[in-house]
């Protein structure tokens, strides 16, 4: 197994975004849903977590329904709002803005300067 | 938008706090279930599973507090909580609360009222349109009183209305007339206004419409605006007059509209009953008055007050050139804004009741100081175990902070309130100061200039214990209250406060005691006259009826049926005496003519109050004859030769001498023009016949000047006036003179401004003017001393129980009570006495301004020392009374409680 990453400041909740665009999700739900897709390498510190929750919906770009669960319990399932599809898309391209530009000065080899 | 949705977040959070708490505990819950519930499907134990999910996930009943600090509502909850602390411990000591929250109060509600007072009445009075630019052009001579306004032609009121610089003319003209058709006749003020009146004051009618362009067709239209009282007096208010007919003089008119209450129109001549289109005028009056427009100015906008009064001096001056004897010799055309009259007799009162009471405000700041600074000394203890136990430093004074805000806020609020409870005060007290028009509305600029300067009080002196206290020195001050003997850095802003609002309050007890004074001395001040069972009858002789005018036109007619009028009153059952007289009804007495006295240099400026009255005026008001005699009802009659003057005139003219014998000469008394009528040597030499004691003639508050009595059938106005003196309550025999008058001409009115001399006394503009003074002043500063004392009695009540261990000690080792009381109050007093020191120098360097702002106060040392020695007296008392309290306690008790 690979070694868990610890994640930057912010990348949690663009990932909570991208997780809850894909389709409705409860809290535990959300979190898993990214271990699953990062093939279990990411370790999420599940008290920060919902900090992270309570603020992306409080800023309006995901917003919480209550519903049923798989195991028929209540449970608060989220959704990506319209401001929130908007905000992942601006993150997405930043993130991956950096992600290049750090990358490539990451791999300058010593001739190309 | 992501500030939206936030605000609506924390609205949620805030008002439906209970269901979001639930729904956030609901979720973690799930959250952990849904955990454990995977752990135990991995192979987990139940128990393991959930103990796990606990560790991993936190606390649950933490979830709340971490829900609300992720939303940002971390800072809203906590001062929420210093806010109520702030509460709590202001009901625990709700003394201190009170004064400190009252002090504001005061001072915010009276600064806020006094100041919407001179705004209203001295700013912005007027309901007109661009009433600062409307001008009363008055006439002003180089020797002699100023004119304050003059009447044109026609021709020559449409020449002003040309000039360059007058956007609009409005012109009026007051007259008498009697409303007719009723059982009684009624005398009537009427106003003539030109028809533009709607347009150039721009008063929208309170029914129907206003003088419009209009009723100037065929000569006049017979419409009439009433005035708002008039039609409550006569109509009692009645909302369906508009359409209806008064019969003014036997004619009808048509009601088209009542003006709203505000419109006093004018000031220039005094309030009309009702306002009729100019055009009428000329029809109407018989003889008509040449001279029939006195304009109101409306100046251009962009032209200054200087190039109005150039440009319309030499118009005027032209108009004295062809007219010479209109207008006086030498003289200068003023235009004056109609609020000048109002501020040169109010402006300095209002201007220092305004300093007054900012003083007031300032005392009330001092005090809220004074209490928050003991306070935070008195507090050091609470705030050092805070610290302790990890409150951090700007905790601290963020809840000290709120807490003077909450005080602060508090005064605010209650000061709000009082400022519209004491605007209406002046009014109610002195009416007749004010413009009628005037509305007073609560000030919003100033009210919000008061609340901010309290709560900028607050927070300096919220803020000066707590950046000291929030660092506290933690070992000294938690190891025992013994240590805090030595006197703390705050103390001498305290004393410093201290001293200062003492020095406050001496200056305006001092200004409220010459205020007083001088008020008590004017009443006291013998009038020279009864004014008691006095009052005043005048009559006014159909001159414009051709069948009356015949008989009472020659002066022989006049003169015999104004006595035949005189004789029947005095028969009614119940009246004492009647004299008659013209325009010498005191206190205001009397008709400024030039005097030439025998043997003396001759100096046309000379002047001296001349009193028309018949031999019965004397007896009549009681006024007392010093030597010789009174004419004769024979001497009456003819009118010429005789005179009778009063001391100060003897004493003027006659110092050393024997004023009976002497002779004097009135050059000008001379009647003129249509209505009026003489003697044949009205003007003639005259023996001084008698002197009478000085009795007030120039106003309640003035000496008598020098007087003149003639009778007065030398010099006859087509009206005249009755002093009745009566057994009890004079205006009860109103009636029956009333019908007296009617038995000798059955159409003969009695004019309306019937009064009581008292009344008269009363209601003098000098006289409520200072009584409200008195009151006002008396009135701020009682609450400026009461806000002191407060403050001291609550000083030296705080650094006294702190000190209680000290004078434990003290008592222990043997020091007695009077040692104690003395180091208790020993700071406190002081302060007092350089308080004081700093306001008895001040008032004396101030006083001979405000001697000649007051126009008449009384500066004794007499009233200073007694302010002096109340302040001192009552001061000392306050800081003794908490002293005393100190000395009480046994030296046991004082050791042990700590």
């Amino acid at each position: 197994m690979q070694k868990p990453i610890n994640l930057p400041q912010g990348a949690l909740e663009m990932l909570i975004l991208k997780a809850v665009s894909l389709g409705p999700l409860h809290g535990y739900g959300i979190l898993l849903r990214i271990q699953q897709i990062s093939g279990q390498r990411l370790e999420i510190l599940q008290g920060s977590f919902y900090t992270a929750v309570y603020r992306l919906e409080r800023n309006g770009w995901m917003e919480g329904e209550w519903g049923e669960s798989d195991n028929n319990r209540k449970a608060k399932f989220y959704r990506l709002t319209a401001s929130g599809k908007r905000q992942l898309k601006e993150e997405t391209a930043k993130w991956s803005d950096m992600a290049s530009v750090v990358a490539g000065i990451l791999q300058a080899k010593p001739e190309e300067i | 938008m992501s500030f939206l949705a936030t605000l609506r977040c924390w609205w949620k959070a805030i008002t439906k706090r209970s269901r979001i708490d639930q729904e956030v505990t609901e979720e973690f819950q799930f959250h952990l279930d849904a955990y454990a519930a995977d752990l135990v499907s991995q192979g987990m134990t139940s128990t393991e599973a959930q103990r796990k999910a606990r560790i991993d996930l936190g606390r649950i009943d933490v979830q709340n507090e971490k829900y609300r600090d992720a939303i940002g509502l971390r800072l809203f909850d906590e001062l929420g909580a210093d806010i109520r602390y702030g509460f709590r411990s202001l009901f625990k000591n709700p003394g201190y609360a009170i004064i400190a929250i009252l002090s504001l109060a005061l001072g915010i509600g009276a600064t806020t009222a006094m100041f919407s007072l001179i705004y209203a009445v001295l700013i912005h009075p007027f309901p007109y349109a661009d009433s600062d630019r409307i001008m009363n052009p008055g006439i002003m001579t180089i020797e002699g009183p100023p004119q304050r306004w003059f009447a044109t032609f026609k021709s020559q009121f449409e020449t002003l209305g040309k000039a360059k610089s007058v956007e609009s003319l409005l012109g009026f003209r007051n007259g008498g007339a009697e409303l007719t058709g009723g059982s009684l006749p009624e005398d009537l003020d009427v106003m003539y206004i030109t028809e533009n009146a709607d347009t150039f004051l721009g008063v929208p009618a309170f029914l129907g419409r206003g003088i419009q362009p209009s009723d100037a067709r065929n000569g006049g239209q017979h419409v009439v605006v009433l005035n708002y009282r008039f039609w409550k007096r006569h109509f009692q208010g009645d909302r369906t007059v508009i359409g209806r007919t008064l019969q003014i003089d036997n004619e009808n008119y048509t009601i088209v509209g009542v003006m709203p209450r505000s419109f006093a129109f004018n000031d220039t001549l005094g309030v009309s009953d009702i306002y009729l289109p100019m055009s009428l005028q000329h029809g109407s009056i018989n003889p008509p008055i040449p001279a029939s427009y006195i304009p109101w100015i409306k100046v251009k906008a962009n032209v200054s007050l200087a190039a109005a009064d150039a440009e319309l001096d030499a118009i005027v001056h032209q108009f004295a050139k062809e007219n010479p004897g209109h207008f006086t010799k030498k003289f200068r055309l003023q235009l004056e804004p109609i609020i000048v009259p109002y501020q040169r007799s109010m402006g300095h009162a209002l201007t220092l009741l305004l300093t007054g009471v900012l003083l007031l405000l300032a005392i009330g700041c001092a005090n809220c100081s004074i209490l928050l600074l003991a306070r935070g000394e008195a507090r050091q203890h609470e705030l050092a175990i805070r610290s302790a136990i990890g409150a951090s430093r700007w905790r601290i004074i963020r809840q000290l902070l709120v807490e003077a805000l909450v005080i602060s806020f508090s005064g605010a609020v209650l000061g709000v309130a009082a400022s519209y409870w004491l605007a209406k005060l002046p009014i109610q007290l002195s009416p007749s100061s004010f413009p009628p028009e005037s509305v007073i509305r609560i000030n919003t600029p100033i009210l919000a200039f008061s609340v901010g300067l309290a709560f900028l009080c607050g927070i300096v002196f919220g803020l000066f214990p707590a950046l000291r206290l929030s660092r506290p020195d933690l070992i000294h001050t938690m190891q025992g209250k013994l240590r805090r003997i030595a006197p703390g850095i705050g103390k001498h802003k305290l004393n410093l406060l201290i001293a200062g609002q003492i020095a406050l309050t001496l200056l305006l007890l001092a200004t409220a005691g010459a205020a007083i004074g001088a008020f008590l001395g004017l009443m006291k001040m013998p009038l020279g006259y009864d004014p008691k069972n006095v009052m005043q009858v005048g009559i006014m002789m159909h001159w414009t009826n051709p069948k009356d005018w015949d008989s009472v036109q020659p002066r022989e007619g006049r003169a015999a049926y104004i006595e035949q009028i005189r004789q029947k009153i005095a028969s009614l059952p119940g009246v004492t005496s009647v004299a008659v007289s013209a325009q010498s009804t005191p206190p205001y007495s009397g008709i400024n003519f030039p005097v030439q006295v025998a043997d003396k240099p001759h100096d046309a400026d000379q002047e001296v109050r001349v009193h028309l009255v018949s031999p019965e005026f004397f007896a009549t008001l009681h006024i007392q004859l010093r030597r010789g005699r009174i004419w004769s009802q024979t001497q009456n009659m003819h009118g010429d030769s005789v005179a009778i003057v009063n001391e100060a005139f003897a004493r003027q003219y006659w110092a050393h001498q024997d004023p009976i014998g002497q002779q004097l000469r009135l050059p000008t008394l001379k009647a003129f023009g249509p209505l009026m009528i003489g003697s044949p040597s009205s003007d003639g030499w005259r023996q001084v016949v008698g002197m009478v004691a000085d009795s007030r003639n120039d106003g309640v508050n003035h000496p008598a000047v020098p007087a003149v009595y003639v009778p007065y059938t030398t010099y006859m106005y087509p009206f005249a006036q009755f002093e009745i003196r009566t057994q009890g309550e004079p205006l009860a025999y109103l009636p029956a003179v009333r019908e007296a008058v009617q038995s000798v001409a059955s159409d003969q009115q009695v004019s309306n401004g019937v009064f009581d001399l008292i009344e008269g006394v009363e209601h003098d503009a000098q006289w409520t003017h200072q009584r409200l003074f008195s009151i006002l002043f008396g009135f701020f500063s009682s609450l400026a001393l009461l806000l002191a004392l407060a403050g001291l009695f609550s000083a030296v009540s705080y650094s006294v129980a702190q000190k209680n261990a000290e004078f434990g000690v003290r008592m222990a080792l043997g020091a007695s009570r009077s040692h104690i009381l003395w180091v208790a109050a020993r700071v406190a007093v002081r302060s007092v006495l350089i308080g004081i020191s700093v306001g008895l120098a001040i008032d004396l360097l101030i006083q001979r301004l405000l001697a000649r702002w007051m126009n008449n106060a009384d500066f004794s040392s007499h009233s200073l020392a007694l302010a002096t020695f109340l302040l001192f007296a009552c001061s000392v008392t306050a800081c003794l009374f908490p002293a005393l309290r100190a000395a009480s306690v046994h030296p046991v008790e004082a050791l042990r409680y700590e």
